[in-house]
């Protein structure tokens, strides 16, 4: 277990994270939830690397294409995170304001959850007993 | 309380980064940036201007041959192609290289389309509003660079 210090730090941040998001939607003067859209990107974001690892039986730190396929799945949904809110402030939907602390959570949270794998994740020992 | 920040140690990083190990991460990470920024810059202007007089619908073609290219090409591997992988795949060395042969020229079309597509539906008739044919433009531009990075910025070398 890598330490309970490191889950403690990294649920604070998801928390303060998820607070930027919230804080971009509930204000009074933004009062939209459109934002919350982006909730789906953070749930599908660990899910490529997740498969992938599974897949791949071998975990020698040669080129792996299944591994690559699952970076590139990623920064596209971590992409259309930040993507989504800009292009909702672009149509008046939101706004810019409302975008910038959206974008902030985004930013806040992915650290977050790439906080997660290199903390509890890596190792050759990543086994799913860890559930 | 006194000596609390002696415990802090700074530069101390244990991360063994290997630059060559990592190549592969880094061009898989940065083709992705390049082909999910074109498909939001498209979405975008599709999304300010949904009228089809400001951006004729037709026009996303090009974007979606664009990424029918990037799969074709990403689909077979250098190893397949030289013909020096172990399993022959479908069609063999010479299928492999009619699939790369028509996914590249796929590819070069729909970028020399989005060309086109902003001049000669755009610039040239003078229209109100040039933003649209900009963003095929750039959209398609992406995507094909997304799909050269993601190609051939890794490598297939297993062993260094």
């Amino acid at each position: 277990m890598a330490g309970i210090k490191a889950l403690v730090g990294l649920s604070f941040s998801g928390a303060i994270g998820l607070t930027f998001l919230l804080l971009g939607c509930a204000l009074e003067q933004y009062g939209v939830y459109w934002p919350l859209f982006v909730l789906i990107f953070y749930v599908l974001s660990p899910i490529p690397t997740f498969i992938a690892r599974r897949l791949s039986d071998d975990t020698d730190s040669s080129s792996n294409a299944c591994r690559e396929l699952a970076y590139f799945l990623t920064t596209g949904i971590v992409v259309s995170a930040f993507g989504l809110p800009i292009i909702l402030a672009r149509k008046s939907a939101i706004a810019w304001g409302a975008c910038g602390l959206v974008m902030t959570g985004n930013a806040v949270i992915f650290l977050t959850i790439l906080g997660f794998f290199v903390v509890f994740g890596g190792g050759d020992d990543f086994s799913w007993e860890q559930w | 309380m006194s000596g609390f920040l002696d415990g802090i140690r700074c530069g101390d990083c244990e991360c063994n980064v290997d630059w060559g190990e990592r190549r592969n991460t880094i061009a898989s990470i940065a083709a992705g940036v390049l082909f999910f920024t074109g498909w939001w810059i498209i979405i975008d202007a599709a999304v300010i201007y949904p009228e089809e007089e400001n951006f004729h619908h037709a026009y996303h073609t090009c974007g979606v041959i664009a990424t029918v290219a990037f799969l074709m090409i990403n689909a077979v591997s250098n190893g397949q192609v030289r013909g020096d992988s172990y399993s022959e795949g479908c069609m063999g060395q010479t299928g492999a290289r009619v699939w790369l042969f028509i996914g590249f020229m796929l590819a070069f079309g729909s970028l020399i389309a989005s060309m086109w597509i902003l001049f000669g539906g755009f610039v040239v008739p003078q229209k109100h509003v040039v933003y649209p044919g900009i963003a095929i433009f750039f959209q398609n531009a992406f995507i094909f660079f997304g799909g050269l990075v993601f190609k051939f910025g890794r490598t297939e070398d297993l062993w260094q």
